[in-house]
């Protein structure tokens, strides 16, 4: 059957086998899951199921409930000192995941770029191409842990660059940015009058400092989408909710397609997420402190047993070099999944300069992670 | 909110309901004190209501706890009655909750 051009030229992913036989095993300790181990907090699935016991089970407005949009701008003052106008600056969407396609169909026209630091997000490179524009990738390394420099964006800048997308702390490595940090890149962005598409997920999980959203920043309000949602701060993965927030006319853009293709988000997933903003605060503060834990152990653990592994600032995930074991990254995988039965990502999903490094995400228990080492350790020995 | 499984333990616990037949003048102390003096007795409390004593046992296995009860403590002067519960599953012990695996329900891996 003829596929269109546009999806033909999504190349399907290298590891997809590595993923089916991790699917396939059983008894596996997973290093490799990228979402929360927590359960969502009682009191959100409580107010779910009353929800619908309540009979509330219709659509939504398009942009989504008006009282979570307002929840949303008041949090948002009250944890960064962000202002967004609630009924025309926010956008409730399927998941951080429509959000970006929908803000790259918004603002790409065909053949536009947008720059993607990496090892980044799965999806960054496609949502770009099948909005029709082109991805252009900015590798970074361990030595700048892993976060792009003013000076790669400043050069790759130009012509037919429309922006780019930030995605802070990151998944996979954890990498994060100081204020100071994105102060020098906000000056660039200005400079070449660019968007930026700031997916800033996992921001409540940032430990060694402040999250800064670079909306926030002089002079970059009106050039930057913000991006967040529930998924991870407040374990809400299967309640797909996200937001959007920006300038109106983008925003409009996005809610034009959103309500052609999507409607509106699920009304039970809506009312589950006003209910984490009202009262689960302590939840989230809970669940950092526990991952805070688990980082500095997985960190400490992984270098004593030989694997060159950075300090990520936020997120769930860590990303050490598989350097030391003389294999690729994608062999490494799939040798400790056979012989020690622990799954992680090989590096290879997150981009082509990744090859030589996992992701290993510490969504997993305190005992599963120490564990984990352990059998790692004793393949490394085997070796 | 709910926290991630706790490590696995082997010690097996029970909680004793131990009626008691009071001694003059003391009441229930001196032979509270007789039975919380056995090491395998971590806590023992008065209580009101329909028995005497909630003694809380544990030990290395079902058959040590048991052999507590049938040969120390119901064959102990003043002792009428026990009734014995273990404890099954902890969900949440001093503030901390536990959260029992229902089986993983997150896929095993994802991006």
């Amino acid at each position: 059957m003829r596929i269109s051009k546009r999806v033909d030229q999504i190349e399907p992913s290298g590891i997809r086998a590595f993923f089916d036989l991790v699917l396939g095993m059983k008894g596996v300790i997973s290093l490799g899951v990228g979402e929360p181990d927590f359960v969502t907090p009682w009191n959100v699935r409580a107010r779910a199921i009353e929800s619908i016991e309540q009979g509330f089970t219709s659509y939504t407005s398009n942009k989504g409930m008006l009282e979570l949009r307002r929840g949303i701008t008041a949090s948002l003052k009250e944890r960064h000192r962000m202002a967004y106008d609630p009924e025309e600056e926010i956008l409730i969407t399927v998941g951080v995941s429509e959000a970006l396609d929908l803000a790259m169909r918004a603002i790409l026209n065909p053949g536009e770029k947008i720059l993607i630091p990496e090892p980044c997000y799965v999806a960054y490179g496609p949502v770009v191409q099948l909005a029709g524009g082109e991805a252009v990738f900015l590798k970074t390394s361990v030595e700048t842990g892993f976060k792009v420099t003013p000076q790669q964006i400043d050069e790759a800048a130009g012509v037919g660059v429309r922006g780019i997308l930030l995605g802070y702390p990151s998944n996979p490595t954890g990498a994060s940015y100081t204020k100071k940090e994105l102060e020098a890149i906000a000056h660039v962005i200005k400079k070449h009058d660019m968007l930026v598409i700031s997916d800033e997920l996992y921001d409540e999980l940032t430990y060694d400092f402040k999250h800064t959203p670079i909306a926030t920043l002089a002079g970059m309000r009106d050039r930057v989408v913000y991006l967040n949602g529930f998924s991870k701060s407040y374990a809400m993965t299967g309640f797909r909710v996200g937001y959007a927030c920006g300038p109106a006319d983008i925003i409009g853009a996005m809610t034009k397609i959103h309500q052609h293709t999507m409607l509106c988000a699920s009304i039970t997933g809506q009312m589950a997420a006003v209910e984490a903003l009202k009262n689960s605060a302590g939840d989230v503060q809970a669940m950092k402190k526990e991952y805070d834990r688990r980082r500095r152990f997985i960190v400490g653990a992984l270098n004593d047993i030989g694997m060159t592994c950075h300090m990520p600032q936020g997120a769930f995930y860590v990303f050490p070099s598989v350097e030391v074991t003389g294999e690729s990254a994608m062999d490494f995988a799939k040798n400790l999944l056979l012989k020690q039965k622990v799954a992680l990502v090989p590096g290879d999903a997150f981009g082509r300069s990744c090859s030589q490094y996992v992701r290993i995400s510490y969504a997993s228990s305190y005992d599963n992670l120490k564990e984990a080492v352990l059998r790692i350790e004793k393949y490394l020995k085997k070796k | 909110m709910s926290k991630t499984k706790s490590s696995p333990s082997t010690t097996v616990r029970a909680l004793i309901e131990v009626s008691i037949t009071p001694q003059k003048d003391v009441g229930f102390d001196n032979i509270a004190e007789r039975i919380y003096s056995y090491p395998q007795v971590k806590s023992c409390y008065l209580l009101s209501g329909g028995y005497d004593l909630l003694v809380i046992v544990e030990g290395d296995s079902i058959l040590m706890v048991a052999d507590f009860v049938a040969a120390k403590l119901s064959s102990m002067a003043n002792v009428r009655q026990t009734a014995t519960h273990f404890l099954l599953r902890k969900y949440k012990e001093e503030g901390k909750v536990f959260k029992h695996s229902k089986g993983e329900q997150r896929q095993n891996i994802s991006y």
